[in-house]
């Protein structure tokens, strides 16, 4: 069977492996470039005059990052964000799509439930009224205000759903007639064999709160509680474009943005333990699950 | 008896995520009337005036409305479809790799560029495509005039289309991945022992398997139509692009940022909602009549 | 100056006694109203501008913030943790609340949220544009009173720097609604830096004219005058924003005498000969001035890709030494061009007043330099609390506390609000370092609030003078000389502009007209699109078709509102 169709196939490998390689490079360049700048003399960064490689190397960014109390800190806000977070989610996504996976012969009521929630993706009320509602539940200041509004992802849940339907329908028909009802069909057939889709949508979750940062300003009332990305977002803060004048003071604190190599090396911190997540999930992409593991 | 049993159980599973939904999804929807109001965030949205229609007609008159909404259109049409397209092409590649720590190895560095913001990247393409970056560097080096992209209207189209694909394709690459991982592998093991080839496998199986991701995908994403990538272009453009690459969203805030027009923004918003829930509904009815298929 | 109108006085005057005596004091000049009010208020002491409350007060206040300035500053301190609010206490028995912290990049749209749910803090720093929201609804405290009993002499002395213009700014129907933070409007006059070590290099003299800045920029292009061997240095630095409040080329314009914006991509308004205002936008002069960037274009004396610069670019092009020239403000020893002498100890930058036609040109000048307004909400119960704050942030720069007021302590005085400066804190500072500088002092004698401020950069200025880097870099150290102490620094420069009345002034601050905010975006997408086609070689005609067209998008009427305002409003 291999020999068969060796060349053309030898050929299709080699091609697809050069192919896929370029594209792996193109992807990491800017991480070896961020690298770079955090790794040169502040001086030679601030010329930009680095590329792909240390001008000046020096580890001095990295020094001082570790006195940083501040990117500590919101590290590990960030850390009980992402894991808080991502189990009220994917739960929530769990248990809403699977009534809605139901044909509308199982479930009477599905297709109105279904534009419930899809009439969220296309129409939002804005910054001001979501800021009000927010607040007038209470959850200003807290690290529920962060979760609890978007607890719902609709997207994933309608592609959750989606993959609720690929599984096969005989699966939950046998277990009716065995008398599961749909609580224990849901979590000791439909759990397991969607262990895929869940990787893949605990994937895009934990993606969505570590790089969320815009929430964190508008319902943290103190910069000590901001998870890391709205701590880094306040470092590449640029000026206000609309001012005529910089102030005395504007002046200090341009100044001070002048530690470019620090600010990268926490940029490139700040992207770090998310790397390492991908590979980890990585191994719930399994092939066959779907269907060998349902028998037992 | 038994039926109506079950219904209220899946009706309970909905109650969590029609909780959330209502609350910080409807409510906030009530500032919507903002679109009809000459909105002053001290009035709040009871006392502010109301003008009719007429935020409608401000942004609908204003000269450049007719060349923002097109460049809107041919950029998001644009990334679409590559963002389709391109994702699927590397989905099917990566499934013929066969060394596993290869594949995973790419798709992680195919995701990275997913965890940098705009802001941090942007002035990295800048210099990429300049007078004095690589890109240029190679097309004198083969003895041809140097370009400059970042100036050129169809080129700064092309660069911005690129780029973005460039930076999000591992998102639905990775939907597409999990897609072809739900496919049942008995399928590939029949058409091994009939015989069939690679090529084969992947246009009577892999591609069929994976339709219902695809349409969903497809779909969806004409929800974001009139969402041209506002963030990226914001960064990237410049007063001699303006005549290609001035979407709506930079349009907008340019409005927003001189004046603080609660107005229009807000009939700006709405204007597309309208236009994606039109178009999502049909092609959803479309889907459903002609494949029957419902995508949600 | 604004009328009081009658009718409104009579109704103010029926509601209270008390409202009576402060609005009474209030129509008679400034100066001598402390003296009436000492006499109306005979048998009660006036209070102490210093004196502590004898039970705690506690003001909410909110805060855009930037990290602390100081690196000796205590590592993870928060805004709540300044030390100054130890003193604070003490002194006057008054605790601030934060109702929320938020980096300063941030804080507009975090106050246009606490705006929209009605939940403002006690003391407020405003914009302009928020003052006039808040005013309009009603929402601002009378400080009339409060600043009369209780401002300090220094303060009473900063906002009289000016005759009191800025107040009366933010005053509405007698009453002071707002204490305004300003500062010295020739902070904003242009300058030309220069690389004078380049200039040497090439055998030139510094740049009087505009005949003569052609040449030294063309051979800052084409002579190598870093003498690298590379063809790679360009004349005079230039990004995307043509107006802006940096690296731009308001200077430039300004040589032509073309006044076309104050950095706000929005057009100037300058007085004609019948003593209209007329915006300096689409004046005759610009164009020369286009088409003269049209030929530095050409050759080569700007970046070719400018228009994809930011003002980040800029400073990266000024810290590499890859320019020669930029226009600006006083400000850039201490902040790009340091870093450049800091990474080539050869480079050596001068300020030049602008080339012009023929001689040096006259600088475009605003009529007030303010952003920010100190206010108290109508609901505060201690609204005097917030004119006492403002005396305390004034008295800690005094000489007996800086050994406790001291970064490393945990004083962060860029998180203390309000905090209002010495408008003509650049000039004590010039005049007293070079005062003790001319005497060979090793100390300044000066022992008021400003010590602390002058002290820094005479610091500064002898560390540079002598070369001793131990404290901070040779860049740093010349920075601040060369900004605010240097005869022929940055303020030394501007002040020799002031002097020979090398200005214009821009005539019109009031807030935006009602065609301003409505048609600002387009007018603005407007001149950018033309002037950078024009630039890079649109036939020079095309800004007879930018005049037409801005005029009839709106801009005719603009020059009506701005008349009208000016007819109105204006101060003379």
């Amino acid at each position: 069977m291999v020999q068969k169709q060796s060349i053309s196939r030898k050929l299709f490998v080699v091609f697809n492996t050069v192919l896929l390689a370029v594209i792996t490079i193109l992807g990491i360049i800017p991480f070896i470039h961020l690298l770079s700048i955090s790794l040169s003399s502040n001086s030679a960064a601030m010329a930009g005059e680095v590329k792909l490689w240390p001008v000046g190397f020096s580890w001095d960014a990295y020094v001082y990052l570790g006195e940083k109390v501040e990117f500590f800190r919101s590290l590990w806000v960030s850390v009980q964000r992402v894991v808080l977070g991502t189990i009220i989610n994917l739960f929530l996504v769990f248990i809403t799509a699977f009534p809605l996976s139901k044909s509308n012969d199982q479930f009477k009521y599905r297709t109105p439930y279904v534009w419930f929630f899809a009439i969220t993706m296309f129409f939002g009320g804005g910054l001001i009224p979501t800021y009000i509602m927010v607040k007038n539940t209470g959850l200003i200041d807290s690290m529920w205000a962060l979760i609890l509004p978007g607890a719902l992802n609709v997207w994933n849940m309608v592609l959750m759903l989606n993959f609720f339907r690929s599984i096969p329908r005989e699966l939950d028909e046998a277990a009716t007639i065995d008398g599961a009802g749909h609580w224990r069909i849901l979590w000791k057939i439909y759990l397991p064999v969607s262990l895929p889709s869940i990787a893949t949508i605990g994937l895009f979750t934990i993606v969505g709160h570590w790089n969320a940062w815009f929430d964190g300003i508008l319902y943290l009332n103190s910069p000590d509680k901001y998870p890391l990305q709205t701590y880094l977002s306040t470092l590449i803060m640029s000026m206000n474009a609309q001012m005529s004048s910089i102030s005395l003071e504007q002046l200090k604190a341009m100044e001070n943005l002048s530690e470019k190599t620090l600010k990268t090396a926490q940029i490139f911190m700040g992207a770090l333990p998310i790397m390492v997540v991908y590979p980890f999930l990585q191994k719930y992409f399994v092939k066959g699950m779907t269907v060998g593991s349902v028998k037992e | 008896m038994r039926t109506l049993k079950k219904e209220y159980l899946l009706h309970l599973m909905l109650l969590p995520g029609v909780i959330v939904t209502l609350i910080y999804a409807y409510g906030p929807m009530a500032g919507l009337i903002m679109a009809f109001q000459q909105f002053e965030p001290l009035s709040g949205f009871f006392k502010s005036k109301f003008v009719g229609l007429d935020n409608f007609r401000y942004v609908f008159n204003l000269p450049d409305f007719n060349q923002v909404l097109w460049n809107t259109l041919i950029i998001s049409i644009l990334k679409m479809i590559l963002f389709l397209l391109v994702p699927l092409i590397l989905a099917l590649l990566l499934n013929e790799v066969t060394k596993k720590w290869f594949s995973s190895f790419i798709q992680s560095a195919i995701f990275l560029p997913f965890f940098l913001s705009w802001t941090v990247l942007g002035g990295v393409i800048i210099e990429l495509f300049s007078l004095s970056g690589p890109v240029n560097g190679m097309i004198t080096a083969l003895g041809l005039e140097p370009i400059m992209f970042m100036l050129d209207n169809q080129w700064f189209r092309g660069i911005i289309i690129g780029t973005d694909v460039w930076k999000g394709m591992g998102y639905n690459m990775i939907v597409m991945l999990a897609a072809i991982v739900g496919i049942n592998s008995t399928l590939y093991e029949a058409a091994e022992v009939d015989g069939a080839g690679r090529w084969k496998q992947m246009i009577h199986i892999t591609l069929p398997g994976m339709a219902p991701i695809l349409i969903l995908l497809g779909v969806l994403s004409l929800g974001g139509i009139l969402n041209a990538g506002f963030e990226q272009i914001l960064i990237m453009y410049n007063p001699t692009v303006y005549e290609g690459a001035d979407i709506i969203d930079t349009f907008v805030y340019r409005l927003g940022m001189f004046s603080q027009q609660f107005g229009p923004a807000a009939a700006v918003g709405l204007f597309k909602s309208v236009i994606s829930l039109v178009l999502v509904s049909v092609t959803y009815y479309a889907a459903y009549k002609y494949n029957n298929y419902r995508i949600f | 100056m604004k009328k009081i109108r009658p009718w409104k006085m009579i109704l103010l005057v029926s509601l209270t006694l008390s409202l009576f005596t402060a609005c009474s004091s209030k129509e008679q000049d400034n100066s001598t109203s402390s003296a009436t009010k000492e006499d109306s208020k005979s048998n009660t002491t006036p209070p102490d501008p210093l004196g502590k409350y004898p039970e705690l007060v506690t003001v909410t206040e909110v805060l855009g913030y930037n990290p602390p300035e100081d690196p000796r500053t205590p590592k993870g301190i928060k805004p709540e943790e300044n030390a100054y609010f130890k003193d604070l206490k003490e002194m006057m028995n008054i605790e601030i609340k934060y109702k929320w912290t938020v980096p300063s990049s941030q804080f507009e749209q975090k106050f246009a949220l606490a705006m929209a749910s009605n939940d403002l803090p006690d003391i407020m720093e405003l914009d302009q544009k928020n003052f006039e929201k808040l005013k309009k609804q009603d929402m601002l405290a009378d400080l009339t009173e409060a600043y009369e009993q209780y401002a300090s002499p220094a303060l009473k002395k900063y906002m009289q720097s000016d005759d009191g213009f800025a107040m009366k700014t933010f005053e509405s129907d007698g009453k002071q609604l707002g204490i305004p933070a300003f500062e010295d409007p020739f902070l904003s006059a242009q300058l030309l830096w220069v690389r004078q070590d380049w200039l040497e290099n090439l055998n030139l003299q510094a740049p009087k004219t505009m005949d003569e800045l052609n040449k030294v920029a063309e051979a800052f292009v084409k002579n190598d005058p870093d003498q690298n061997g590379k063809n790679d240095t360009y004349g005079i630095a230039m990004q995307k924003n043509l107006f802006f409040w940096g690296f731009d080329l308001r200077g430039f314009f300004n040589g032509f005498g073309a006044y076309p914006s104050i950095g706000d991509n929005q057009s100037a308004w300058i007085k004609n000969s019948e003593g209209k205002l007329v915006p300096g936008l689409i004046q005759p002069e610009v164009k020369t001035a286009l088409s003269m960037l049209q030929t530095w274009y050409q050759n080569g004396i700007i970046d070719k890709e400018f228009a994809l610069k930011d003002e980040n670019k800029s400073v990266e092009d000024l810290t590499a030494g890859k320019v020669g020239m930029s226009y600006g403000e006083w400000w850039y020893p201490n902040w790009p061009l340091n870093l450049n002498v800091d990474k080539d100890p050869k480079a050596k930058w001068i300020a030049i007043q602008i080339p012009g036609l023929e001689g040096s040109g006259h600088s475009l000048v605003p009529k007030i330099r303010s952003n920010k307004i100190f206010a108290v909400n109508k609901k505060a119960k201690n609204p005097e609390a917030a004119i006492k704050l403002m005396n305390f942030y004034i008295e800690m720069g005094n000489k007996k506390y800086m050994d406790q007021n001291k970064a490393e302590k945990g004083y962060v005085y860029n998180w203390f609000n309000p905090r209002i400066y010495n408008p003509a804190q650049i000039e004590t500072i010039y005049t007293e370092v070079n005062k003790a500088l001319d005497a060979k002092q090793t100390e300044i004698t000066l022992d008021d609030e400003n010590y602390k401020n002058v002290a820094d950069v005479f610091k500064a200025a002898k560390d540079y003078l002598a070369g001793d880097t131990k404290s901070a870099s040779k860049g740093v150290n010349w920075g601040q000389y060369y900004s605010r102490a240097a005869k022929d620094g940055g303020w030394g420069m501007t002040r020799k502009l002031k002097e020979s009345k090398a200005y214009v002034t821009n005539e019109f601050y009031g807030l935006p007209t009602a065609s301003q905010v409505e048609k600002g975006t387009q007018l603005d997408k407007l001149m950018q699109e033309s002037f950078t086609k024009i630039i890079m070689g649109a036939p020079i005609s095309e800004f007879d078709k930018f005049v037409t067209s801005w005029k009839s998008l709106g801009g005719d009427q603009i020059t009506q509102e701005v008349n009208d305002w000016y007819s109105k409003n204006a101060t003379k």
